[in-house]
């Protein structure tokens, strides 16, 4: 599974995953939540364009990312234009930008493993609800690695149907994978079972 | 309900229901009409809630998007990490938890089999309007457009949606015929 984020070593990269999260997160959301303001905005890019040098990634990166976003903000823009003043257009699309753009720089600098460990410590106090959260860890790198198993099936139902000469239906391929997906979650519990983790 | 007795069976049920909303995201998503794309991933969201019931597909929701927020690209497009959850699409994506809970009350109500008027009535009912109900609100705060106007905008998906629907009702139904253990411990099932 390729995972989104970059290697590196520098400050932000250092920092612990858990914290990082959620200052980027909040000061996202801040952003987000404010009217926007030129001046605010301007700010903010420049912040954010600044964190993304300071993390090691390059003055290109922020472009990059950006441009990733293109259908999105073409999106936003045109749906936008027919309602609100252009200026009022332009600040929103530029907020909605460098909320995205600062949100990306956690996963740019945490691997996933961490991140998934710090979900597994957030958990922690939901403890007397009833949420196991070492089981929940143990789920999410289940999910990992059943992902490309679903994916081969995928593959090979849709293989199958066209050495058949079928046309790829999407009916006739939803249901055989869902089959084969049960049966797998089946097996694989009786492998757990059978290994004695529960 | 059956959230505390959740044995292995369960968990590993939830663990393949994530995964096959992952890998519903590879074909790539068509991006048409307002800032969220159309993908076959909310027809996943319906699944999860008709074949798995409440609990156990919003949990399989949850973990999903959790991997999300750990940085896999798994959302349809190859998009993913935190940003998703601050950008114009994160209420539809918190929406998809509510949504598969509901798809499954409706559906397996009161732990019933299901049928079809009711498979497809919770599949619209969670799968669509309590994604809309949650979704809009949130993608007019982050545009900045107003509550309205945004959801004149969504109303796009509208056609989609109702697609799903009907898709998730048909699969629903002729999983029921071919694999009822896929919806849980037989003996549990009432007819």
């Amino acid at each position: 599974m390729i995972s989104l984020y970059r290697p590196g070593n520098s400050p932000l990269h250092r920092l612990p995953a858990g914290p990082k999260l959620l200052v980027v997160m909040a000061a996202a959301l801040g952003i987000s939540l404010t009217p926007p303001s030129p001046a605010l905005l301007a700010g903010a890019a420049v912040a954010v364009t600044g964190a993304y040098l300071l993390a090691g990634l390059g003055a290109a990166e922020p472009a990059r990312q950006a441009w990733r976003l293109r259908w999105l903000v073409l999106v936003v823009a045109v749906s936008q234009v027919f309602f609100l003043p252009a200026l009022t257009v332009v600040a929103n699309v530029v907020r909605v930008v460098v909320v995205i753009l600062l949100a990306n720089l956690i996963t740019l600098t945490t691997p996933t493993g961490l991140l998934v460990d710090a979900i597994e410590r957030a958990l922690t106090p939901l403890r007397p609800l009833g949420v196991n959260p070492s089981r929940v860890a143990l789920m999410l790198s289940m999910t990992i690695t059943t992902i490309p198993v679903i994916a081969g099936f995928a593959a090979q139902i849709r293989e199958a149907q066209r050495a058949r000469g079928v046309p790829v239906a999407p009916l006739a391929f939803a249901v055989p994978l869902l089959i084969m997906t049960m049966k797998h979650a089946d097996d694989l519990a009786d492998a757990l079972t059978a290994r004695g983790i529960d | 309900m059956d959230r505390r007795g959740l044995d292995t069976r369960d968990v590993t049920r939830i663990v393949a229901f994530a995964a096959i909303l992952a890998v519903l995201g590879l074909p790539g998503a068509i991006p048409i009409g307002g800032s969220v794309p159309i993908t076959a991933q909310t027809l996943g969201v319906m699944l999860a809630g008709a074949v798995l019931g409440a609990w156990r597909g919003a949990a399989a929701v949850v973990l999903f998007l959790a991997l999300v927020l750990a940085g896999l690209p798994l959302l349809s497009g190859g998009r993913g990490g935190a940003g998703v959850f601050v950008g114009p699409s994160a209420g539809y994506l918190f929406g998809w938890i509510l949504g598969a809970f509901v798809v499954g009350l409706v559906v397996r109500l009161g732990g019933r089999r299901p049928v079809w008027w009711r498979t497809a009535v919770g599949c619209f009912l969670g799968g669509a309007l309590v994604v809309y109900a949650i979704g809009i609100p949130v993608q007019s705060m982050v545009t900045g457009l107003g509550l309205r106007e945004t959801a004149v905008t969504s109303a796009a998906f509208l056609p989609g949606d109702l697609l799903k629907t009907v898709a998730a009702t048909v699969v629903t139904m002729a999983l029921w015929r071919a694999y009822p253990r896929a919806f849980g411990n037989p003996t549990r099932v009432r007819a």
